[in-house]
């Protein structure tokens, strides 16, 4: 029952969500797609919470996806035993960064009076969620050692199994259940992306960096 | 030459009166909504004094403007590179205590409070946070008239010799007005990592896309002249539109047309928009006359083709003919732009003031009757002030504007007194008969229709089929630009 409910119900509800409402949002309501800062209202603690989570949560993300794209490739990467050690301790550390950050995202909007009219429901669900992300991810990172190489046995041909909507539980049914609790987390942060100030994540500023430093524009040109 | 058309505001500082009405035009039009309270697109400012926001002229803190490196121009704060690595926390950006923090007072409570032995008060609350405030800590002109000179004043980055405002017999003040200056190399558009600042070809009017805008904050600190707002409410920025829908159909702007000092002007200029950058490079003490080079002459047969050939309406030309904006800027080079070393090529334009010249002079009745120039040194504003302020540290300029100013008040006062008016006087500062009736008149008299000509925007000859046939859905949000 949990089983089917994590890894075949909340997985197509996440994909259902993000594949619709993310272009119906960014159709319809452009003028609310960003990352709704409070750096005006509240520095200080600011700067000790956004900056490690970013800089922890990214690379860890985007090691959980090149993991996806690329199973064997990686696979073969983390063979040596070396590797494998220094990208753990790599990954543990970056998410200890995220778990800090987030934790000093959720105190300041909890602390700060000057944020209270900006901070509405959705704020409180993202900051928890990915506070209980990050805090799962090093639990795991820590108590079930060696994660990023079975991960690639594990949930990776499961994702491609959902991926190719013949979805196969049998990769994940054992896993304990703190790492379920963490794919549960995922697919919930997937799902409500697209109603959140999460939306900010797709979209990259990278046009300016070939860009000339001056804009015109022309109304008849 | 790339001829293009800017519409530029001129400020004559010398009839500045301070009473704000042009900030509270403007905020009853534009800013009177939710996060953007403490906003002040036109704001008035007392010279010598940090302003508003704090500080906002010392770059050291904001990091706002461009810098020379070699021969090319950069911005101050951030590179490309470190722009996008300090997305999660931009380090330049003002805060809110550094503008004020936005109160209003509960007026309900005048007339709602519960019987009591004592009088009801309205006391006030932020805006932002909505709780009690004790002690209101700042305003948008918390130094007005010199207010708190010795904490305020005194740390005015322009003025060198602080003593000057210690004593009564030296001190001096002056009013700053200020808006977007709508520059020609806009700091605030080049930050903006989704190019969401741009400036409108047509008029030159530099906007904030909301739409595109994803409340990075860059512009906030990069504009020097902090005229780029974080609305806290939207996480947007926002700026001063030039009042964009009320100049489009030929209407002066709020704060101009509310003026009650008069001492605004809105004309159209031409200038050269392939030569703006290598302006920009020049010294410090040369771009006064970099940015009088830029501005082109629009009755130059050449200039009115290059024009036409980028579209520029006849109408647009006609105006630059007759814009009080060249007359003052470039014909009578009396308007200067304000801290052109942040060489953002700033396109409002300053007449600087002569206030209190005649009192230090010794006797006031026996100079007039002379007709002289008073030395420059004696003048109680001090020249190095104005030149800190003006031309980028150019002394000479100033000294050169004054002059003008000087000379004509003396010739223009001979005459009204019917006493013998000596065009010698006129001459020594470069001006002549004929020119100083007209700038006597646009300094004093000029109405309405001679301050202000504002030609519409010519909608009729901006492709209208085209935009019928592709507004329909109304999500046709490509951001058009480049050139
Ligand atoms: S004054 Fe500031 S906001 Fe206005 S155009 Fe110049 S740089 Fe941009
Ligand atoms: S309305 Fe005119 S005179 Fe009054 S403060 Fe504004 S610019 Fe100065």
């Amino acid at each position: 029952m949990l089983n089917s409910l994590i890894f075949i119900a909340l997985p197509y509800m996440a994909l259902a969500l993000v594949l619709l409402v993310t272009p119906y949002r960014f159709l319809s309501n452009r003028l609310t797609w960003s990352a709704y800062s409070t750096q005006f209202l509240e520095r200080k603690m600011l700067f000790w919470g956004i900056n490690p989570w970013h800089y922890g949560i990214i690379p860890v993300l985007a090691a959980h996806i090149v993991g996806f794209a690329f199973p064997n490739q990686v696979k073969a990467f983390l063979g040596n035993q070396e590797t494998l050690l220094i990208v753990e301790s790599f990954g543990l550390g970056l998410g200890l960064f995220a778990v800090i950050g987030s934790l000093v995202l959720l105190l300041r909007r909890a602390n700060s009076g000057m944020l209270k009219r900006v901070t509405f429901t959705g704020d409180w669900l993202v900051l928890y969620l990915l506070l209980f992300q990050a805090a799962t991810g090093i639990y795991i990172s820590y108590f079930l050692r060696w994660g990023s190489a079975w991960y690639l046995h594990t949930a990776v041909p499961y994702l491609w199994s959902v991926v190719s909507f013949d979805p196969q539980l049998a990769y994940v049914t054992d896993l304990p259940l703190v790492v379920k609790l963490h794919a549960a987390g995922a697919f919930l942060i997937v799902a409500v992306l697209p109603f959140t100030k999460l939306v900010h994540m797709l979209y990259l500023p990278v046009d300016f960096l070939k860009d000339p430093p001056l804009l015109y524009r022309w109304r008849s040109k | 030459m790339d001829v293009r058309a800017q519409i530029v505001m001129v400020f004559n500082l010398d009839k500045c009166i301070g009473c704000h009405t042009c900030s509270i035009s403007c905020k009853n039009i534009w800013t009177d909504r939710k996060g953007a309270e403490y906003m002040w697109w036109n704001n008035v400012e007392t010279k010598p004094g940090i302003g508003y926001p704090k500080n906002w002229e010392n770059q050291e803190r904001f990091k706002g403007g461009w810098v020379k490196d070699g021969n090319q121009l950069k911005l101050r704060a951030l590179g490309k590179g470190p722009t996008l690595a300090n997305m999660f926390f931009q380090p330049n950006m003002p805060k809110i205590d550094d503008y004020y923090e936005p109160f209003d007072f509960d007026y309900g409570n005048l007339a709602g409070a519960k019987e009591g032995n004592d009088q009801p008060v309205a006391e006030a609350f932020s805006q932002v946070s909505g709780k009690k405030i004790d002690e209101i800590q700042g305003g948008p002109n918390w130094d007005d008239d010199l207010s708190g000179s010795r904490i305020y004043a005194a740390n005015d980055p322009n003025l060198k010799d602080k003593k000057v405002i210690e004593s009564y017999s030296s001190m001096f003040m002056q009013y700053l007005p200020r808006i977007c200056n709508h520059c020609l190399n806009p700091a605030c558009a080049a930050s903006c990592p989704s190019r969401a600042i741009y400036k409108r070809g047509e008029d030159g009017v530099v906007l904030v896309d909301q739409e595109v805008c994803k409340g990075w904050r860059f512009c906030t600190s990069a504009c020097p002249y902090k005229k780029v707002y974080f609305n806290w409410n939207s996480g947007k920025a926002e700026k001063c539109i030039f009042c964009y829908p009320r100049v489009e159909s030929g209407q002066c702007n709020a704060c101009a047309h509310s003026c009650v000092g008069r001492i605004r002007y809105v004309g159209v200029l031409l200038y050269d928009a392939e030569a703006v950058e290598a302006a920009a490079l020049n010294e410090d003490r040369d771009l006064v006359d970099a940015h009088r080079a830029l501005i082109l002459d629009p009755q130059d047969p050449a200039v009115q083709e290059g024009a036409r050939k980028n579209g520029v309406p006849e109408q647009w030309l006609e105006s630059a003919v007759k814009s009080p904006v060249y007359a003052l800027v470039k014909e009578f080079a009396v308007a200067l732009p304000l801290h052109p070393e942040f060489r953002t090529v700033p396109m409002t334009y300053y007449i600087p003031s002569l206030s209190p010249v005649l009192s230090t002079w010794g006797d006031t009745h026996k100079l007039l009757e002379h007709g002289m120039i008073p030395a420059l040194e004696t003048l109680r504003v001090p020249v190095g002030y104005l030149a800190s302020l003006l031309s980028g540290g150019n002394e000479g300029i100033i000294e050169e504007v004054l002059k003008k100013l000087i000379a004509l008040r003396v010739f223009m006062r001979s005459e009204n007194l019917k006493l013998p008016a000596d065009p010698a006087v006129l001459a020594e500062a470069g001006l002549d008969l004929e020119g100083t009736k007209r700038l006597y008149r646009l300094c004093t008299t000029a109405s309405y229709q001679e301050r202000f000509i504002i030609p519409p925007q010519q909608r009729e000859e901006q492709d209208p089929e085209l935009r019928k046939q592709q507004a329909g859905f109304g999500i046709l949000k490509k951001t058009r630009g480049g050139k």
